[in-house]
């Protein structure tokens, strides 16, 4: 059946999880391209049959013209599958640019779901990005929510004393005393359990 | 490849809501004394004791969170206000009763940060929560309206409600009108015909130049 | 509320009033909300964008030099703030343009009216995007093609038109706010003009009207700025 083999592919990004690559389809990818160039070959030899009959290819509407018309339209199909596979992963990757592209490499779980061109375009469309903020001396991959108060109320939960050396200050930190700290300084203690924020 | 429509592009997160909410002036009543800050988002004080003074509700939390003022919950927190929007909600069927447009996040920052500055807080909080609520049935049901057309007026609606009922009407609509108007939206599966490609430009699909 | 139409000395006074009292970081945002609301790319906000950069700058100087002289921390947490959120505004502005252009850059590039709205960065970046993405899909698809189907922007030779290319939806719908009285708009196109008001045939809206709206009719209600998105 015609087309059958680029939904296949295009099918299975799109049950993917979202934003998640999955290992990029080798064998389905060249088995559709296969498919394209099987088409073209049957597409050129309907029109030399065409041809050596003696008929107009542009005009003639004969068996041999819609057999045509069909190989063309399949391949034409597959060819649009073909990029939708590619370039929707390569949203993906330009997400990751975004996140990750400037700072690291990336990890080598995510790397290994790429293909060579998709290795290269991950660390190309990285520089462009690089190159854009460089140019405007601004970094735009930061802040990408909107800002929180710096400070938080935090009660302590467990007597941490006074040997506790923050920021921009020290204080004793007995239990159930109440502070007022950078959110960075305090999160450590609260993921550990050791303090909570208040509100209110 | 075709040029889908991402509502993600679009959508503003409850985060941006409430940063947007957080530029409403609201009044506050400083326990201290301090110079104006002069910010980039415009200039505030000078600050004196007792004396109140219009700031950014960012501004207002974070004084208040640092234990340095009061915050005058604006007129229309009052529990006789809210009792007659309620009532109005309830009421009409069609309308929206007048609300600040952010009055969801207006009123849940005050409720986090400065719940000792509002009188009858319990009262207030549930009032808005019922006033949430009625709103949010009427906007379920009054969608009913939205169809098949460009322009629709939503009196009085609030940034909360726009938000929940944005991806939903915006599909709607523009079904309705792709439905009225096949013509103009392509759509590259459909055969394409002779009369609506000359009006259109719509792209060719025939093996034939 | 400007109830009394064609009053056009008050309205002038509101304009000039709104002009002198907005700030640049008002601006910012409404720059920002209907960037990040409107289907297309919108016109560069250059100025806009230049002197926020320096207001920050500024602040930015001020900042650290409340930090060296041990300024009262509670002033200084203040401005940092204030600081923080014109950050986000202006980077988030910028973020959201250049996220449209990684969408769209094959449209934009070929579009003069889209060309022109970006800034000479936003410019450079859309080359490379085009260039980064061509060469990965002329790697991975087109050249392993047969020759008359391996262009990126066209299915094949045959298709006369850019049939490959994404484009921004047009006739999307957004919630848009009203910021000065819009001129009556006619909404061509059979029925719909009627049904949301039966009585005539233009719509019209007044500042505060909140409206849900078809873009494409009211983009230059929005590049005048008579109405804002939300």
């Amino acid at each position: 059946m015609h087309g059958r083999k680029a939904y296949e592919l295009v099918k299975e990004f799109a049950d993917g999880e979202k934003g998640h690559l999955k290992i990029f389809n080798n064998e389905l990818f060249e088995r559709v391209i296969e498919e394209c160039n099987e088409h073209h070959n049957a597409l050129q030899s309907l029109i030399r049959k065409m041809q050596e009959e003696g008929l107009e290819v542009q005009t003639a509407r004969n068996a041999e013209h819609y057999g045509a018309l069909i190989h063309h339209l399949s391949l034409i199909r597959n060819k649009r599958c073909l990029m939708a596979y590619v370039y929707n992963r390569a949203e993906i990757i330009r997400e990751l640019a975004w996140k990750v592209g400037l700072l690291h490499e990336l990890p080598g779980e995510i790397q290994e779901k790429f293909s060579d061109s998709e290795e290269q375009y991950f660390k190309d469309h990285s520089k462009s990005l690089k190159s854009y903020m460089s140019q405007l001396s601004l970094d735009v991959n930061v802040d990408m929510v909107p800002p929180k108060d710096p400070y938080i109320k935090v009660r302590v939960l467990e007597d941490l004393g006074s040997g506790i050396i923050l920021s921009d200050k020290s204080a004793n930190f007995a239990r159930h005393s109440m502070h007022f700290l950078k959110r960075t300084d305090a999160e450590q203690y609260i993921a550990r359990g050791l303090m909570e924020e208040l509100t209110g | 490849m075709a040029g889908q429509s991402d509502p993600h592009i679009s959508l503003f997160s409850a985060e941006e809501v409430e940063f947007m909410a957080e530029d409403e002036l609201i009044e506050i009543v400083p326990n201290m004394r301090m110079d104006p800050l002069n910010f980039i988002c415009g200039d505030f004080g000078p600050f004196l004791p007792q004396i109140a003074s219009q700031v950014p509700l960012w501004l207002a939390v974070a004084l208040k969170k640092r234990g340095k003022c009061a915050i005058r919950p604006p007129q229309w927190m009052s529990v006789e206000n809210l009792t007659r929007v309620l009532e109005g909600e309830r009421e009409s069927q069609g309308a929206f009763q007048v609300l600040p447009f952010h009055y969801v996040e207006i009123s849940r920052l005050l409720f986090d940060h400065a719940r000792e500055d509002i009188p009858d807080m319990y009262m207030v909080r549930s009032l808005i929560e019922d006033i949430r609520d009625v709103r949010i049935h009427k906007v379920e049901t009054s969608l009913e309206k939205f169809s098949g057309t460009s322009a629709v007026k939503i009196p009085n609606l609030s940034a909360m409600e726009v938000n929940i009922i944005r991806p939903f009407v915006g599909r709607a609509l523009q079904a309705f009108y792709k439905h009225d108007n096949p013509e103009k939206i392509p759509d590259v599966d459909r055969a394409s015909s002779a009369q609506t490609r000359a009006a259109n430009n719509e792209p060719r699909r025939q093996l034939r130049r | 509320m400007a109830s009394g139409a064609g009053d056009w000395s008050a309205e002038q006074i509101d304009d000039y009033e709104t002009l002198i009292s907005t700030t640049d970081v008002e601006l910012l945002k409404r720059a920002w909300r209907n960037e990040k609301a409107s289907p297309e790319i919108l016109p560069f906000e250059e100025a806009l964008v230049k002197r926020a950069k320096e207001q920050i700058q500024l602040m930015e100087e001020t900042v650290d030099d409340f930090a060296e002289s041990g300024h009262d921390p509670l002033i200084a947490s203040l401005y940092q703030m204030d600081l923080d959120r014109a950050q986000f505004l202006l980077r988030s502005y910028l973020r959201v343009r250049l996220q449209k252009i990684e969408k769209f850059m094959f449209h934009i590039w070929k579009m003069d009216t889209y060309r022109n709205r970006l800034s000479i960065e936003e410019e450079k970046f859309t080359e490379r995007c085009i260039r980064d993405i061509g060469k990965h899909l002329e790697e991975t698809v087109l050249s392993k093609l047969p020759d008359n189907y391996q262009s990126v922007l066209k299915q094949s030779i045959i298709s006369e038109e850019d049939d490959m290319v994404p484009e921004p939806q047009l006739d999307t719908f957004i919630v848009a706010k009203c910021e000065r009285a819009t001129r009556p708009l006619y909404l061509d196109g059979s029925r719909q003009s009627a049904s949301f008001d039966s009585r005539n045939d233009h719509f019209q809206m007044v500042p505060g009207d909140l409206c849900i709206l078809r873009y494409r009719p009211f983009q230059e209600e929005l590049m005048s700025g008579n109405i804002s998105l939300v």
